[in-house]
């Protein structure tokens, strides 16, 4: 485009004409500018080309579900879309989820009585490491129930609502292949935030306290019932999320459900312990029973007074329950199975 | 991607599908291999379940349905070799059109550059490589229903269903559409093609399928099917200054068994042989000596056929 072109005001349909009567500067090479007709039509080349490659197998097509929904909390540029809000959420939650490792960082440079002190507080321990995937404040009244919201709660249910799962099931992708790999999208994103952090937090402790082969004998075993808590916390946490996720159409009554799960159940367990002087009631909480379970396998006295059996079978009911009913949801999506 | 045996690519056998008593479809039997066939009918003829057992949405109450020998609510395994254009898919409004279609093709197993080179090409052959990089939200219906198009073709499918691919569409993008069916039939992909619009069904095939009230009523070759329809007659309609001398002059010929006058200026000739009325016709109006303006078929195009076949319903 020239710099005459340049000036055209083509919506407007006025164009600049320096001509006719013009005299003095710009004379000489004066032109009428006129606006160019608007396209009524198009022609195309229309030749088709075949592809004579070969479709990768079910693997390539399930990890093409995982990267759409895993790499669109870094870009959305040909992934899934989460909102900036979200990404921000999740880069605070997981940059909280390291301040002990700073601390630790601050204790090894520092001399004296104060470095003693911020090694008990942040240093590796029985009570630390639960504390660091199970501990109720921050991380699970602030961080991790409302991470899962974040990030589950509009896994299936945009999909339910935007009837976007069409998109999956014309294609050569099974409901079993959909499911799974949505599940596994989400706790990718939740495990790399809860159980990555606490790896991270266990690993660089030992590298910025010089600590030798017999404190890492000692406390492996800590380290890995803490890793397996960690682990069952994202499961149960994706299974409920996407359970719910799956029978709504909104992706904010599917976050607000969960968090009143997690809350709730918590709140009125609490109560009924403070009238009754009973703990029974937290085996209804998933929190509650996770923590249970994380305190016998990492190795801590309890803080309830009921039987770990309660604990782990109503993980086990949850998981059951949640699984059952995202599996009966996701068979019925653009499906009439009469 | 070929074809790996002579199965049909489509083969519907005895199949009904009831929905509590209503009945979708009813005892339908046909197959379908290569080229473009349009499936018509009335609304609530039965088309979307049709293609919803296709596209194993719903589960046949009886009978059968085939991809390329596969039962499609068994196993997603014939969606490898099929494009599906719904009527309602909804797509990533915040994808660009290119990463739509691309991420669509890594869903069917393409690695990201095959992907890539894949999506501009099937961009581009829908018309719409300017505004490939453009977010999909931004695109005007007929943009989008091309979108589609490229998305179902990304994989070079060798079935692909079209669901009234040509709803909402300027006539430009429909011309542009139609021209694109076409030219995929021609090239030996078996297309099949839902409207309302009969004009425009006629206008890319003459391989049709009608169903009404679930019912598969007719099968085939448009004309042909027209052929077999002897209580209808054709009709001849010759816009004429005397019709009434033109009349005369074909009274007595033996495939014009009446003539009628619908209009001041038109003769409608009545005949059980369209081809057979249509090589005398030149000679008997040279013969006359009558000035015609204009001969025209009003009934041997789909719309009529729809008519005749469904009572008028269509």
């Amino acid at each position: 485009m020239n710099n005459d072109e340049s000036q055209l005001d083509i919506a407007s349909g006025k164009t600049r004409m320096e001509v006719a009567y013009g005299s003095g500067d710009g004379d000489d090479d004066a032109k009428a500018v006129v606006a160019r007709k608007a396209s009524l039509g198009v022609l195309f080349e229309q030749v088709y080309r075949p592809w004579n490659g070969d479709l990768g197998p079910r693997w390539v097509r399930n990890y093409a579900i995982f990267r759409h929904h895993v790499y669109g909390i870094f870009s959305s540029k040909g992934h899934r879309y989460y909102n900036p809000f979200v990404r921000l959420s999740i880069l605070v939650i997981f940059l909280s989820s390291l301040t002990p490792i700073a601390m630790i960082f601050l204790s090894s440079t520092i001399p004296g009585e104060a470095s003693e002190w911020l090694t008990r507080m942040w240093g590796i321990n029985r009570y630390n490491l639960w504390g660091q995937v199970l501990g109720y404040y921050p991380r699970n009244l602030c961080m991790w129930p409302l991470l899962t919201a974040l990030v589950v709660g509009g896994m299936i249910s945009d999909d339910r609502k935007n009837g976007t799962s069409a998109i999956y099931f014309s294609r050569p992708v099974t409901r079993t292949d959909y499911t799974v790999m949505k599940f596994l999208s989400a706790s990718t994103v939740l495990g790399f935030v809860i159980v990555f952090s606490y790896m991270l937090y266990y690993s660089t402790s030992i590298v910025f306290r010089g600590e030798g082969w017999a404190f890492l004998i000692d406390t492996l075993p800590m380290f890995l019932g803490g890793l397996f808590a960690g682990i069952l916390l994202v499961f149960t946490y994706t299974s409920i999320g996407m359970a719910l996720s799956s029978i709504s159409q909104s992706r904010f009554f599917a976050a607000i459900a969960f968090l009143s799960i997690i809350f709730g159940t918590k709140l009125m367990a609490f109560l009924v312990e403070i009238v009754f002087e009973t703990s029974i009631l937290y085996m209804l909480s998933p929190y509650d029973s996770l923590a249970h379970i994380g305190q016998w396998l990492v190795g801590i006295p309890p803080n309830y007074d009921h039987s770990i059996a309660f604990s782990i079978v109503s993980i086990l009911l949850y998981n059951a329950a949640s699984i059952g009913l995202l599996v009966s949801r996701v068979s019925t999506l653009e499906v009439t199975r009469e | 991607m070929t074809t790996e045996s002579n199965t049909p690519a489509v083969v519907i056998d005895h199949c009904s599908k009831w929905y509590g008593n209503v009945i979708g479809i009813n005892d339908i039997s046909l197959a379908i291999d290569g080229g473009v066939t349009g499936i018509l009918g009335p609304n609530g003829a039965g088309k979307s379940t049709l293609f919803k057992l296709l596209m194993g949405r719903l589960k046949p109450s009886s009978g059968s349905v085939r991809l390329f020998g596969v039962d499609p609510w068994e196993s997603t395994s014939p969606y490898r070799r099929i494009g599906y254009v719904s009527e309602t898919e909804k797509m990533y409004d915040w994808m660009t059109g290119h990463d739509f279609v691309s991420t669509l093709a890594r869903l069917h197993g393409m690695t990201r550059e095959e992907a890539n080179s894949r999506a501009e090409h099937v961009m581009d052959f829908v018309g719409l490589a300017d505004v490939q990089h453009k977010e999909i939200g931004k695109y005007s219906k007929g943009m989008r229903q091309r979108v589609k198009i490229a998305h179902a073709l990304v994989h070079d499918p060798d079935l692909i269903v079209l669901d009234e691919p040509l709803h909402g569409c300027d006539p430009i993008a429909r011309t542009s559409i139609m021209s694109v069916i076409r030219d995929l039939g021609e090239q030996g992909k078996t297309v099949l093609v839902s409207s309302h619009i009969l004009d425009e069904i006629e206008r890319i095939t003459e391989q049709i399928v009608i169903l009404h009230n679930g019912r598969l009523l007719a099968l085939g070759n448009l004309h042909a099917i027209r052929d077999l329809l002897d209580k209808h007659p054709h009709r001849i309609l010759i816009r004429t200054d005397h019709p009434r001398d033109l009349a005369s002059a074909f009274v007595g010929s033996k495939p014009v068994y009446g003539v009628r006058f619908s209009e001041d200026d038109a003769l409608e000739i009545l005949t059980n042989d369209l081809s057979e009325a249509h090589s005398i016709l030149p000679e008997i109006i040279v013969k006359s000596g009558i000035k015609v303006h204009s001969i025209e078929n009003p009934d041997d195009n789909l719309d009529s056929l729809l008519k005749y076949l469904v009572g008028g319903d269509s």
